[in-house]
């Protein structure tokens, strides 16, 4: 077996002291310290992108937040607006009508006024028909002439009978 | 032994350069060529691949970031914050063995993993380094380690050399493992080439197809050798670390 032939033994050792001894200062000094600034390099940039995606997002939150408040608060407002609209355009109706119910109150308190004084102008004229025809009537027969007054005096005893 | 046509003759060392220095022979042979091999291509991989050092990588830069990540996620695991020192030392070993048993799968190309002294060196060194660290730790408490807590007294005369030997062959069955599995692995593909030469008509194919699915096992072992050396030496820094 060549394996354990003395022969090239130190051979062997010398030059696998030597390439092993560059590989390891080589891998040492050269080769990992770049690999590990690139992990390292990548590690801070994720970490980066992380944190500053953490810090939009929260930004994103904060916005929500405040358009929920607005929106609310326009809810809100909206609501008081609409409840004041009703209250006033209650109280203009009741107002409105209750000026229309004092108009028409008047309106007929007048009207009633206007018959009653017509009525009475309507009794007053009756009266006199019933003074003349009376007069008359009393003149045809009797041959009395009567006064006004006294005819005045009976209507306004018998007044009563067929007022 | 080695004759024509073993299927040992492919571990033979043959110098490329015939180099003395204080007397020892330390001619380049073609394992120090696989050693060359595997170092250039270890550094020039992962010198390149990361040029750029963009922040989103191509995917060679991804296989370079990948290995990375695959040794420093078993040195944590195993070890935890102490392991971060030992990092570059596990890092290169990985690669090392690594890269080593896949060159050795490039056809007629020599693979110095399968080199019991080489791999054997590997281990010592880890062993050496570990012992030492070991003692740099925790002075001489550290043969507690040898003293299994909670076994009742009369035990302790029978698992306490039990321990020191487990201990001490840690460097053997290290190396072992790996030049077994490396010698094993190439000699039998060896062993099945033959075959297809050997044997009459196209009956040649069943021993081919049979190599290129052991190819793709030895590809796979390859890996697991590597990986099975990084993690024992994980093990034995935190059992530096971590008495019973």
């Amino acid at each position: 077996m060549p394996q354990l032939n003395p022969e090239f033994f130190v051979s062997q050792l010398f030059w696998l002291a030597v390439f092993f001894a560059f590989l390891f200062v080589f891998l040492w000094r050269v080769s990992l310290p770049r690999i590990a600034t690139v992990l390292e390099k990548r590690q801070n940039k994720i970490d980066e992108n992380l944190s500053s995606a953490k810090e939009l997002q929260e930004q994103a939150m904060e916005i929500e937040k405040k358009i929920n408040d607005q929106i609310n608060r326009a809810k809100l407002e909206t609501d008081e607006k609409i409840k004041e609209t009703i209250n006033a355009l209650q109280e203009d109706v009741s107002s409105q009508l209750s000026s229309l119910d004092k108009d028409l109150e008047k309106k007929v308190s007048d009207a009633e006024k206007e018959i009653l004084k017509s009525k009475d102008d309507q009794m007053k004229n009756i009266n006199n028909e019933i003074a003349n025809i009376t007069k008359l009537t009393v003149g045809k027969i009797t041959d009395i002439e009567l006064s006004d007054n006294e005819i005045n005096k009976v209507i306004e005893t018998h007044k009563g009978s067929f007022n | 032994m080695a004759a024509k046509d073993s299927p040992l003759k492919q571990f033979e060392i043959d110098p490329i350069s015939n180099i003395e220095l204080g007397g020892y022979n330390i001619s380049f042979t073609n394992s120090s060529f696989a050693m060359l091999i595997t170092v250039l291509v270890i550094t020039l991989f992962l010198t390149l691949t990361v040029n750029t050092r963009s922040i989103i990588p191509s995917r060679m830069q991804l296989i370079s970031e990948l290995m990375y990540n695959f040794i420093a996620q078993l040195l944590s695991d195993t070890v935890g914050d102490n392991g971060k020192k030992y990092f570059p030392f596990v890092f290169s070993l990985f690669m090392f063995v690594l890269i080593g048993n896949m060159v050795g799968m490039i056809p007629y190309q020599f693979t110095f993993t399968s080199h019991i002294i080489v791999t054997f060196a590997l281990a010592a060194v880890v062993f050496i380094g570990v012992t030492i660290l070991g003692f740099i730790n925790h002075g001489i408490k550290f043969f507690t380690f040898f003293y299994i807590p909670g076994v009742p007294f009369y035990m302790h005369p029978l698992l306490i050399p039990i321990e020191v030997i487990s201990y001490l062959s840690r460097p053997i069955s290290l190396s072992v493992r790996l030049f077994a599995n490396m010698l094993a692995g190439h000699t039998l593909l060896k062993v099945f080439a033959g075959f297809v030469v050997s044997m009459p008509f196209f009956t040649g194919v069943f021993p081919l197809a049979f190599i290129v699915a052991l190819t793709g096992l030895e590809i796979l072992i390859a890996f697991l050798q590597a990986y099975v050396f990084a993690i024992l030496t994980c093990l034995y820094i935190n059992d530096a670390y971590h008495l019973h």
